[in-house]
């Protein structure tokens, strides 16, 4: 094992404890990440987000200045304007995925001057990749001596460098690279180059494993019920040999296979993984996170629960073999993709300590088992839901719901959930909501119908409640804080799709427009002419969602909840992010003191340091303290209290991380969004003088 | 007290903008309420926005997993401020995501036409121009100003 000074160390046993609680228990040769650094994408292999780290604190985070800042654009063929990486940093070095054409990046830590830069260049198989721009990360591996960097590109190859010059390791794969669409138990169809199937999220290696999910484009209006399938894969970390695969869709034979009637897990695809899973290396366990089959909002052509979609599955980490799982949504309807990292606690509930694993969601439920025997550790009781009348479709009676902890965002809609800054607003929110079914968490999608309802309108689905950046996780505390949008309102309609355009019976839409192919992102260009425009009928079907501008749903509209595991209450939530621009220059509001209402963004990820909960705000705003721009807000993490805000240019995109090199702590987070491109800023304290 | 070369200064600009006023409709002075698109380029746009856009921004433009909202608050935000040209660049040079520059300069204005008219800015007379230069005289302003002299 590599010993190294650091003169950051110099902090005492307390720390020594801390260090000792994170790390797993120490393989032969095994590389051993130090609490300075941030060795993996949401921190450490828990999920945790966390760094005990107190440089920066509550009595100077005012203070921070920008030490360093590097802009994206030039690291593909265009600016990107949606950069949501976290970087890594290990060793002395900061790594990242950036650009447009998702290159892996290598910088000083303490300057931001770029070391190396390796991009593959994959020409139509790029372009046609469902997953574009520059992804959300990768990940760092060491046997004490050699250093690798792994990534997945978008047109989905695992590429391993040289984490000392970028350069790719001849004796990993095929010269460095592993094609992902090859070795899948399954034809990737039609062919390799534009065959649907990519991810964006970053590998995670754990041990002497590489693991790998799958990502698709977005399912709203899919071409077909078949698809390509999402399964999971762990690889070898020296040479690439495939060690195992997870068949997130069970073929014929193997158990889960019959929750899919009339053979339909032959032909659905989808039910990927594309977000961050996690692993316990002490228990040999690895949690997936899993997302929703072929069409997110018609199931009619996959009749039956349809294991293992919108479940939580917890496979042996050597072999892939499912320990155990647990479905959170049978039958999905909502596009409640498990959309985050199962992050992974130790707890002591009722007196006992639990090895715990608790999965944020986008439906607002925390979901908490003992990670060892899937247990929930508070009941999760099947309860009788709304059966819905579309055509063909397939309703499971019943969703299981937890019990505990409390929902921590909002899920379902009610007259109560809508905008009441003033009843004349409340009553033009009932009227636009009036053409929509309404009802609590898990009310099925309606066809839409020009005379009502246009769909089902609802919370706590596609962007609802938690998305891919996840929770963040206190192991000192056994505090979960969980950023969440609570008003993040979708309409969900099916219109019937015609042959040329789909198919399958129903897609996602609103009656009265025609019906095109919603072209995901990578699709070919011309791979589909344009339709000769259907007749519309007289106005349409669309109605704004807003109340002369003003969000529809009342505040809070995002907010950080702490929960504390050990009890499964809530310790406190406050609203995250400025008021928007449009509710407090609003006329209609003059004079009112309408407190912090935080913002409707989908994707935002927190950070937890020794005494403070970081998030950035996802909207610009334009305020008496600060130009257009947004702030990255630092929170007492035992209250809630807002302790200090520093200014960022764009909004963040990406979730902030934490390291300290040379004495000095650093947090860097990735801003984009409208007009400006995106960048990767470091902050550190100014230098004593 | 200032100086009578400040002073100057001021009365200078001061003509020189009322000249611009004068003249009908000086682009300089042009935001987007002041009918800047047409309701016909609109309806042009809407299913282009459909076919290119609504896959990751929403049929209703209120934006998904993969892509902001196009209308409401935090896109007002966003532009306020600006120049229309501004946003008019940014689709043009990076939409949609899997083929930026795909389409024409004449079906990005359709489609921004059709962005505005959702964002309940008035609609007018002329066409939105499809020149960057022009568009970017025309300022995106969230709030409507209050009515002019």
């Amino acid at each position: 094992m590599r010993q190294r000074k650091s003169n950051a160390l110099n902090k005492l046993s307390l720390l020594a404890f801390i260090v000792s609680a994170l790390l797993p228990a120490a393989a032969s040769a095994q590389y051993s990440p130090k609490p300075t650094e941030w060795p993996s994408y949401a921190a450490d292999l828990a999920g945790t987000r966390y760094r005990p780290l107190d440089q920066i604190n509550a009595s100077n985070f005012n203070d921070l200045e920008i030490a360093w800042r590097i802009k994206t654009d030039n690291f593909g063929d265009r600016p990107e304007y949606k950069l949501e990486g976290t970087p890594l940093m290990v060793n002395g070095v900061l790594y990242a995925t950036a650009g447009s054409r998702r290159a892996a990046i290598a910088l000083d830590p303490a300057t931001g001057e770029l070391l190396w830069i390796h991009g593959e260049h994959e020409g139509k198989r790029g372009g046609a990749a469902p997953r574009q721009l520059s992804g959300r990360g990768l990940a760092y591996w060491s046997d004490g001596k050699e250093e690798r960097i792994f990534y997945v590109t978008p047109g989905f190859r695992l590429i391993c460098l040289n984490a000392k010059n970028g350069v790719r390791v001849p004796s990993f794969g095929d010269n460095g690279e592993v094609d992902l669409k090859l070795n899948d138990d399954q034809e990737i169809l039609p062919d390799l180059i534009t065959g649907e199937i990519g991810i964006q999220s970053a590998p995670v290696v754990a041990k002497d494993t590489v693991i790998i999910g799958a990502a698709f484009r977005e399912g709203m209006t899919p071409k077909s019920m078949r698809n390509n399938k999402g399964y999971v894969r762990g690889f070898d970390v020296r040479t690439g040999k495939r060690l195992w695969i997870f068949h997130t869709i069970p073929k014929k034979g193997e158990f889960g296979y019959d929750t899919w009637e009339k053979g339909s897990a032959e032909y659905t695809g989808n039910t990927g993984m594309w977000t961050q899973l996690t692993v316990d290396e002490q228990l040999g366990l690895v949690y997936l996170p899993v997302e929703s089959p072929t069409s997110d909002f018609y199931g009619g052509h996959r009749p039956g629960n349809n294991l293992f979609g919108e479940t939580l599955v917890c496979v042996d980490l050597k072999t892939g073999e499912r320990k155990w799982h647990f479905q959170l949504v049978h039958h999905a309807l909502w596009d409640m993709d498990i959309s985050s990292a199962p992050i992974l606690a130790d707890i002591v509930v009722d007196g006992k300590p639990v090895k715990a694993v608790a999965q944020p969601t986008k439906q607002g439920f925390l979901y908490v088992f003992d990670r060892v025997t899937g247990k929930p550790l508070w009941p999760m009781p099947e309860k009788p839901v709304e059966v819905g009348s579309v055509p063909g479709e397939w309703y499971s009676p019943t969703q299981p719901i937890p019990s505990k902890p409390p929902a921590y965002s909002r899920n379902g809609v009610s007259i109560e959930d809508l905008i009441d800054f003033t009843p004349a607003l409340r009553e033009k929110a009932k009227e636009i909501v009036s053409h929509y079914h309404l009802g609590p968490v898990y009310t099925p999608p309606t066809v839409s119908k020009l005379e009502g309802p246009l769909g089902t309108l609802t919370l706590g689905t596609a962007s609802g409640g938690t998305n891919w950046p996840g929770g963040s996780y206190d192991p000192e505390t056994h505090i979960a804080y969980l950023f969440a949008c609570n008003a993040c309102v979708e309409p969900i309609g099916l219109v019937a799709a015609p042959k040329e355009v789909s198919d399958m019976n129903y897609v996602a839409g609103v009656a009265g427009r025609e019906v095109e192919i919603l072209h995901g992102p990578g699709e070919n260009a011309g791979a589909d002419s344009p339709k000769p425009p259907k007749k519309r009928a007289a106005g349409g079907g669309f109605t704004r969602l807003d109340v002369d501008g003003l969000p529809l749903i009342k505040p809070p509209y995002g907010t950080i909840t702490a929960i504390n595991l050990d009890k499964g209450d809530f310790v406190w939530q406050v609203a995250h992010g400025e008021t928007p621009d449009l509710v407090r220059n609003s006329e209609a509001l003059k004079g009112m003191n309408i407190p912090r209402t935080g913002q409707i963004t989908y994707n935002i990820g927190t950070l937890i340091t020794k005494t403070l909960v970081i998030a950035g705000e996802g909207n610009i705003t334009t305020t008496a303290d600060h130009p257009r721009g947004a702030m990255l807000r630092a929170y007492d993490k035992a209250t809630g209290k807002e302790v200090g805000a520093v200014y960022m240019p764009a909004p963040q995109t990406g979730s902030p991380m934490t390291y300290m090199v040379n004495g000095k702590q650093y947090i860097v987070v990735a801003v984009s969004g409208g007009p400006y491109s995106g960048e990767y800023i470091a902050y550190t304290l100014p230098s004593a003088e | 007290m200032r100086s009578a070369a400040a002073i100057g200064v001021l009365a200078a600009t001061a003509i020189s903008l009322g000249a611009l006023r004068a003249q009908a409709p000086s682009a300089e002075s042009r935001s987007v309420w002041d009918g800047i698109y047409t309701e016909e380029q609109s309806k042009r746009g809407e299913p282009i926005y459909h076919k290119e856009c609504a896959a990751c921004h929403g049929d209703m433009m209120t934006g998904g997993e993969s892509a902001p909202p196009l209308t409401g608050g935090a896109f007002l935000a966003n532009w306020n401020g600006l120049s229309v040209g501004d946003l008019f660049d940014r689709i043009r040079k990076t939409m949609p995501q899997s083929a930026p520059g795909r389409l024409t300069r004449q079906q990005d204005a359709d489609i921004l036409a059709f962005m505005l008219s959702m964002n309940k800015f008035p609609s007018g007379k002329t066409e939105l121009y499809r020149q960057s230069e022009m568009l970017k005289e025309i300022r995106f302003e969230a709030k409507k100003p209050a009515a002019k002299n």
